[in-house]
């Protein structure tokens, strides 16, 4: 099957008055549709800013190489006007934080509705109708009096709700969730996933789910790609890597996860160290300091994210385990 | 939002009562009254003067008796103009300066904001220097120097206006004060649009509306640049008292007829009626442009209507 969303080798720089800061390194990702792919990390792994060079939403001082093409079109062009037909319309994003992410001074209805102007060439009164279907789809409440409200009358869960009625507006192929439970309560987060999961079922879409969340990732993700100082340390099924992880790196974030099947107060485990800075990456693997099983190797030479049997790993020393289950 | 107009429309009132009660005894601590000057007056003569314009009375009664009158939208007689009710000299003054000062605003709010627009699509590009380095020049120099300045060059050299003086109805007299009255606030309003705009494109929801592949001409009007203009609507406030006392300097280097002069003369001369009448007439536009600006808050900003 031929994928929706093919990325290549891309790498985000950002230039800074120290010097230039590499973002993200060598990424690479097949999507095929219908597929949801979850993105692993620490905060400063480069999951969003990977996706959000795909978009075309970095910053300023942000210098992108790669390729990303969305079927036929290469979104790291240079060509404002190709990318501008795809985004809202074949390919979509929801952010981290909904409080800031919607325009303060517009009506829901307006803000949902623009993309559809703009995209499908609805009339206004369409455009009204088409964005009430939307608002009833994402299980807003009293869906008819919120078009006419304002952000600012809304609840954190109900902008996000607002925002996933946006992203889907034009029925994108690909959805691009950036964090989209983190800024929200526990069973608002459930909620929200649940809808994400079954919007992507029922429409076939494909989907990123950029989170820090393994919990989130194994609830919906077919595949996981897990980030490590800005590349892409190891990638595969969904089971695969979680109940057989090969970088140590994965396995230290699976067992930092609470567990509520163990009671009492068993501490909660924690990676050492801390997650290192773009500005000065490690030598060798990124991980090494981090890491329990590192050896001279690690520290000198960087390992390649080395593909078999449907997985990839970028390890000198990976994990093997015969059969996991 | 009508419910917040009204409230802020009442608001106006008492600013205004305490503007006109607090002026009103101030002017009156300045030694001297209004018959001391010139040519001492027999005792007699200044006793029965005063007598007939009130000014014996005590003064609260003389500020009841004042307040009685303004309601009734009298401004009183005029104690050095003797002809004149302090409501002819505005009216003949007024509409000049009402010309000037509110075509200054209007021009620099039409210029200064698409000048801080572009300043700040074009950030650190040669335009956005060379638009900041003629604003920081416009906030910089006095309009006593400008004025004239532009006298010498479009009046005196190219002939294109003329140097100064005034014929009702001819506008053309109007373009050199305006300009030279608006240039500091053009100035001060790009400055303002442009470091605003450049933080408002910076939020989510500007990286929202480019994620809906919006072209960049709508992102930038439709998202970006009626929050960003929260920080100009502030000014205009302060931007008509800078106005108005501007207009007193641009008044007397261009020859307009406008009403600047009897505030100043009015002052001098402890004419009471005359310099009340015109910070009843300049508090009360301040105040009005004051409220516009509030209005137009509420409508750039949904959040402010409901506090």
């Amino acid at each position: 099957m031929s994928a929706v969303l093919s990325i290549r080798d891309l790498a985000v720089r950002f230039s800074t008055p120290d010097g230039v800061v590499p973002a993200v390194n060598e990424f690479s990702l097949e999507l095929a549709p219908g597929e949801c792919v979850g993105i692993v990390g620490e905060s400063g792994a480069g999951k969003s800013q990977s996706f959000l060079a795909v978009m075309g939403l970095l910053a300023g001082n942000a210098s992108v190489s790669g390729s990303a093409r969305l079927g036929e079109t290469e979104l790291l062009g240079n060509d404002r006007e190709a990318l501008n037909a795809v985004r809202g319309s074949k390919l979509a994003m929801i952010f981290q934080d909904p409080m800031t992410s919607l325009t303060p001074h517009l009506r829901v209805v307006d803000q949902i509705g623009e993309s559809l102007v703009r995209h499908r060439g609805l009339s206004k009164a369409q455009a009204r109708q088409r964005a009430l279907e939307l608002l009833r789809l994402v299980q807003v409440t009293d869906a008819e009096r919120r078009l006419d409200q304002y952000p600012h009358e809304l609840s954190g869960g109900m902008r996000q709700r607002v925002m996933i009625a946006i992203a889907l507006a034009c029925d994108p192929t690909v959805l691009i969730a950036d964090e989209p439970t983190t800024a929200l309560d526990v069973t608002i987060q459930a909620q929200i996933l649940a809808l994400l999961a079954q919007l992507k079922r029922e429409r076939g879409m494909s989907m990123v789910l950029v989170t820090h969340d393994l919990g989130v990732v194994a609830g919906i993700a077919d595949r996981v790609v897990v980030m490590y100082g800005g590349r892409i340390v190891e990638h595969g099924a969904v089971k695969d890597i979680l109940l057989a992880p090969q970088h140590p790196y994965t396995r230290a974030l699976l067992a930092s996860m609470p567990r509520i099947d163990e009671v009492g107060n068993a501490p909660l485990q924690a990676i050492g160290g801390q997650p290192p800075n773009p500005r000065r990456l490690p030598n060798g693997c990124a991980f090494h300091p981090r890491c329990a099983l590192a050896a001279d190797r690690c520290a000198n030479e960087r390992p390649a994210l080395n593909v078999a049997a449907g997985r990839a790993v970028a390890c000198h020393f990976p994990i093997r385990v015969d059969a996991h289950d | 939002m009508l419910r917040y107009a009204l409230r802020r429309i009442f608001g106006v009132i008492p600013t205004l009562f305490i503007i006109i009660a607090l002026s009103f005894f101030v002017i009156r601590l300045a030694p001297g009254g209004p018959f001391d000057e010139d040519q001492t007056l027999p005792p007699e003569v200044k006793a029965n003067l005063e007598a007939a314009y009130g000014l014996d009375k005590p003064l609260p009664e003389q500020f009841v008796r004042y307040l009685g009158g303004l309601a009734q939208g009298d401004f009183g007689p005029s104690y050095k103009f003797k002809d004149f009710t302090v409501t002819e000299l505005i009216a003949q003054g007024l509409p000049v300066s009402l010309m000037l000062g509110l075509s200054a605003v209007l021009l620099a709010l039409l210029v200064g904001i698409p000048l801080g627009t572009l300043a700040a699509l074009r950030q650190n590009s040669p335009t956005d220097y060379g638009i900041m380095a003629v604003a920081v020049l416009g906030i910089a120099l006095p309009s006593f120097v400008t004025g004239p300045l532009f006298a010498l060059i479009f009046g005196l050299h190219l002939r294109w206006f003329p140097v100064a003086g005034w014929e009702a109805g001819e506008y053309r007299y109007l373009v050199l004060p305006v300009i030279t009255l608006s240039l500091p606030v053009i100035a001060y309003i790009a400055r303002l649009t442009r470091g605003s705009l450049l933080e408002v494109l910076r939020t989510n929801f500007v990286r929202t509306a480019r994620a809906k592949g919006l072209p960049e001409r709508q992102v930038i009007l439709r998202h970006a640049l009626r929050p960003a203009l929260l920080p100009v609507v502030s000014y205009l406030g302060p931007a008509t008292a800078f106005v108005i006392t501007g207009s007193l300097v641009v008044e007397t280097v261009f020859g307009l007829p406008g009403s600047g002069r009897y505030l100043v003369q009015g002052a001098i001369n402890r004419d009471y009626t005359l310099v009340m009448g015109m910070i009843v007439v300049y508090g009360g536009l301040t105040l009005t442009l004051n409220l516009l600006a509030d209005l137009l808050y509420g409508w750039l900003d949904p959040r402010v209507r409901y506090d």
